[in-house]
Order: structure tokens, then C-alpha cells, then sequence
């Protein structure tokens, strides 16, 4: 079997941020189903939330390929 | 690279050396496909830019009212209201140019014939990292002075022995994890979007053209996934170049964050 | 971060091997392609800056200044509307005033008019009335005339075949009848009861 252990490491590295971003859109929906006029500021910081999660997925992903 | 890949009879998949594409010469000053796409996408911006707001009316036609909504995206949904009110006005320029061409340069990942996302290759997002890293830096000095601006790092009211501790993580933060993460981010999207896109259309040609037999159908998923991925691509270009000037923005905001 | 650690690398295969790029990290950036980047964003950053922002902050705020003439005339037409209606408002009232004191008027008028109606209706019944009373007196008259002409003459012609004796002399005859009409009369004025009657019918005998 081939393959490489970085890609590994970049699989256990997803799986925080995706059950982050999970929580954080479930969030997001719970409460723009509450409050639909709020949905505007809900947006942008869903956003935020999603894309400071997301960073350490990226950095697996730039780390997986460095010790490839 | 495609059919450089396909022709060998074992199936490589895409990699990173893909995206090492040198046209002219070669080592570190040889002239790439990523930058011959980078100054095109920026040629053309600059001249449709200059060209559609050459004349603008008030009651705006079809060609202006699209400038208008993404103008009035970058500059009323992310500088105003993020920056606030007061102080977005100097950022505008900084936020547009960087929303158009981030999304340009993103969206060359799906644009026929070029096909290959500037942003994939880091030195771009590096180069548009460091233009916000510089903007933000050089604000929050000029508006506290450097001792203000150090001082600031630290929120008030802590105990005294955390002090060390959070300035430096603070500093480290402001000086190294914001940019490399704004670059980085960028970056990882991109590449791992055109591997993924590589890897669909390399894994159907090479199962279309050496698989045998009942093997040869399972391509057609794969380009099928192909062309779904592509339209996703789509929205991750849109999604990375909105993300990119709204952490821009924030980083900026947080310059003027006690005042209000 | 790798970057960082990799500078010296980069450096070492700038001079020599040509194959280092390929194989290089895709986190270590490409110096040529930072410079071009650096460069193009720059470039575009100062076109954006001079001519591309200024010229759309500019129509904005025409567009601005544009919309706040067009709400101030709106609000001037407004303001002329509701005079307008105001007005409008006011004749409504005079009108309805006017309108309400013509009724009144016109009420009284017919209540005059179905005075005078009644009052010429009672008057005519009352003539009605008495002419007619005055119809059956005369008729009653007339009656009585006739009456007394042919009861006369039919008493006298019953009372000489009872009595058998020719009452042809003029004078006795003429005597008798007005008696006898005058004791009728007196019967008629008096209480017209059995009694007195057999009273006179007994004293013309």
C-alpha cells in the first residue's frame, strides 16, 4: 500500500474545523429561522466564524504538503 | 499536463509539481503561466475599469448597474459596515482592487483556455496578503504611535503577571498568524480546488482512455463530477475573494475598534 | 512558516539545479512570481485609487444630492396637495353648511304650504257641508210643500167618503184642511207620541 502519512495528518486535521462549521451553520440557520430580519448581520459573522474555522483545515492541508 | 499525465501507462495523480508551469526559462526568475494569467487579468481589469467608469451616469445603465453591485458590495456591505462609518472611506480603494482581482484570478480556474487559478500558486495571495498586512499596520501606528499601537495589543484590566504572556501571543498574532493565515487561506482553497478539479479530469481521461473494458463507462461520473465541482469552484472563488477583504476589513476595523 | 525554514534552499537553487521548482513545496513562494504580483497589484491599487473609486464616490454623491433635490420637491408637492386638500375640505363644509340651510328652508316652506292646504280643505269641507245641509233644508222645504198640498186634498176626499157628505163647499172645506194641517204641524213640533196624537185626532173629530 501506498500513499503518504502528511495526507493522513491533513484528514485528522479536517475534522475539527468540519464539525466547527457544522455548529457554526446549524447556528446560523437556528437563528435566522428565529429571526429572519436579522439575517443580513447573521450572514456576515456566520462567514466569519466559517473562515476562521476553515484556517485550520488550510493549514493542514499547506502542512501536508510541506512534510510530504 | 494533461496529457503528459494520461500518456503514461500507470496512472500518476496531480500533484504539486502540476502547478509548476515555467514558459519562459527556468529557477526562480523564470517567467510562469501563473504570471502571464496574473498581468493579463490585470491589464484587463485596469482596462475595463477605467473604461466603465469613464462615463457614469446617475440613472445607471445595465453595464453600470452590475459595477454598482459589486462596488456597492465591497464598499457598503464590508467597508461600512464592518470599518464603520467614519473611516472606511480611505479603504475602498484597497478593498475593490482586491475583491476584483482576487475573484479575476479565482474565477481563471474555471474560464476556458486558461483554466488555472492564479491564487493557486502562494506568491499571489502572499503579494495580497502583504498589501493588507502593510495597510493595517501602518493605520493602527499612525493613528496611536508605536507605544499606543504596543499598548493597545494588551485589553486593559488584566492581572499583571498575563501581561507578558498575552502581548507576545497578541504580537505574534498581529505580526505573523493574521497574514500567513490570509495568504494561506487563500491559497489552500485554490490549490485544493484545482487538484480536486485535476484529479476528476486526469482520473476520467486516463480510466477513458487505458481502462478496459466496463471500466471505461466509470469515467463518465468522473467527468460528470468534474463539471459539478467546476460550478462549485464557482461559489469558492466568489466565497475566498468576499472572505479575503472581509478579513481585511476586520484587521482594519480593529484599528479603530475603541472608538466607538 | 516552511517558507521561512526553505530560504536558504531557494537561495542555493537559484545558482544551480533548475529541477528544484518542480519538486519545491507549493508554500514556498516563487520570488519571480512575487515580484509580478506585487507589481500588478500595486499598478491596479494606484488606478483605483486615482481615477476608478473617486469617479463612482463622485456619481454616489449625485446621485445623493440628486435623490434629496428629487425628496425635497416631493415633499413641496405634498405640502401643495394638502393645501389643496384642505381647501377642498373647506368648501366641502361651506357646501354641506349651504346645503343643510336650503333643506331647512325647503322644510319650512312645505310645512307652510301644507298649512295653508289643510286649511283650504277645511274650508272647502265646511262650504261642502253646508251647502249640502243647505240642499236637504230646501229639499225637506220642498217635500213639506208638496206634502201639505196633496195630504190636504187626499184627508178631505177620504174624510167625505167616510163621512159620506160632500165637503164641495169651498169654504167650510178650506177651513177644515188648514185646521187640520195646523194641528199637524203642531204634532210635528210637539212630542210625536201616540197619545197626544189620538188627542188631536180626536179633537178633529
Amino acid at each position: 500500500m501506498e500513499g503518504n502519512l502528511a495526507i493522513i495528518g491533513y484528514g485528522l486535521s479536517a475534522i475539527g474545523p468540519g464539525v466547527g462549521i457544522g455548529l457554526i451553520f446549524a447556528a446560523y440557520v437556528a437563528g435566522v429561522a428565529r429571526q429572519p430580519e436579522v439575517r443580513g448581520v447573521l450572514q456576515t459573522i456566520a462567514i466569519l466564524g466559517f473562515v476562521l474555522c476553515e484556517q485550520l483545515a488550510i493549514f493542514g492541508i499547506a502542512l501536508a504538503f510541506v512534510f510530504s | 499536463m494533461t496529457t503528459v499525465v494520461s500518456a503514461a501507462e500507470e496512472f500518476v495523480p496531480p500533484s504539486a509539481p502540476d502547478f509548476w508551469q515555467p514558459l519562459v526559462g527556468d529557477g526562480a526568475f523564470a517567467i510562469t503561466r501563473s504570471m502571464i494569467v496574473m498581468v493579463l487579468v490585470t491589464i484587463g481589469l485596469a482596462v475595463v475599469m477605467m473604461l466603465a467608469t469613464r462615463r457614469l451616469s446617475v440613472v445607471p445603465g445595465r453595464g453600470q448597474y452590475r459595477l454598482e453591485g459589486v462596488y456597492g458590495l465591497v464598499r457598503n456591505s464590508i467597508g461600512r459596515d464592518i470599518i464603520g462609518s467614519d473611516h472606511f472611506r480611505p479603504y475602498v480603494p484597497l478593498l475593490f482592487t482586491l475583491f476584483t482581482l482576487i475573484l479575476l484570478n479565482n474565477l481563471m480556474a474555471i474560464i476556458p483556455v486558461v483554466q488555472f487559478p492564479t491564487t493557486s500558486r502562494i506568491s499571489f495571495p502572499i503579494a495580497f496578503a502583504l498589501g493588507v498586512y502593510v495597510v493595517y499596520l501602518v493605520a493602527g501606528v499612525r493613528r496611536r504611535g508605536l507605544g499606543g499601537f504596543l499598548k493597545n495589543l494588551v485589553p486593559s484590566g488584566l492581572p499583571f503577571w498575563v501581561v507578558p504572556v498575552v502581548f507576545i501571543l497578541e504580537l505574534v498574532t498581529f505580526l505573523i498568524t493574521r497574514p500567513v493565515t490570509l495568504a494561506l487561506r487563500l491559497f489552500g482553497n485554490m490549490f485544493a480546488g484545482h487538484i480536486l478539479l485535476l484529479l476528476f479530469a486526469v482520473g476520467g481521461e486516463f480510466l477513458l482512455l487505458n481502462g478496459d473494458g466496463l471500466l471505461k463507462l466509470v469515467s463518465i461520473p468522473a467527468f460528470f463530477m468534474f463539471f459539478l465541482f467546476s460550478a462549485f469552484e464557482i461559489l469558492i472563488a466568489f466565497l475566498q475573494a468576499y472572505v479575503f477583504i472581509l478579513l481585511a476589513s476586520v484587521y482594519i476595523a480593529e484599528v479603530y475598534a475603541d472608538d466607538h | 512558516m516552511g517558507a521561512i525554514d526553505n530560504a536558504a534552499d531557494v537561495l542555493a537553487a537559484e545558482s544551480g539545479e533548475g529541477g528544484f521548482w518542480e519538486d519545491a513545496y507549493p508554500v514556498i513562494p516563487h520570488p519571480g512570481e512575487l515580484i509580478v504580483g506585487i507589481i500588478s497589484f500595486a499598478i491596479l491599487y494606484f488606478l483605483y485609487k486615482r481615477f476608478v473609486v473617486p469617479r463612482l464616490e463622485a456619481m454616489l454623491a449625485e446621485r445623493q444630492r440628486t435623490i434629496e433635490g428629487g425628496i425635497e420637491r416631493a415633499e413641496a408637492m405634498q405640502a401643495e396637495a394638502k393645501a389643496a386638500l384642505e381647501q377642498y375640505r373647506a368648501q366641502l363644509a361651506e357646501a354641506r353648511n349651504e346645503a343643510a340651510q336650503i333643506r331647512d328652508q325647503a322644510r319650512a316652506e312645505g310645512q307652510q304650504i301644507l298649512e295653508e292646504l289643510r286649511v283650504q280643505a277645511q274650508e272647502e269641507s265646511a262650504r261642502i257641508v253646508a251647502r249640502g245641509e243647505e240642499q236637504i233644508a230646501a229639499a225637506r222645504q220642498q217635500v213639506i210643500n208638496e206634502l201639505r198640498g196633496q195630504v190636504g186634498g187626499l184627508a178631505v176626499e177620504l174624510a167625505g167618503r167616510v163621512v159620506g157628505e160632500s165637503l164641495a163647499d169651498e169654504a167650510r172645506r178650506q177651513g177644515t184642511v188648514d185646521r187640520f194641517l195646523d194641528q199637524l204641524d203642531e204634532l210635528a213640533a210637539g212630542t210625536p207620541d201616540g197619545r197626544s196624537g189620538s188627542t188631536v185626532s180626536g179633537g178633529t173629530r
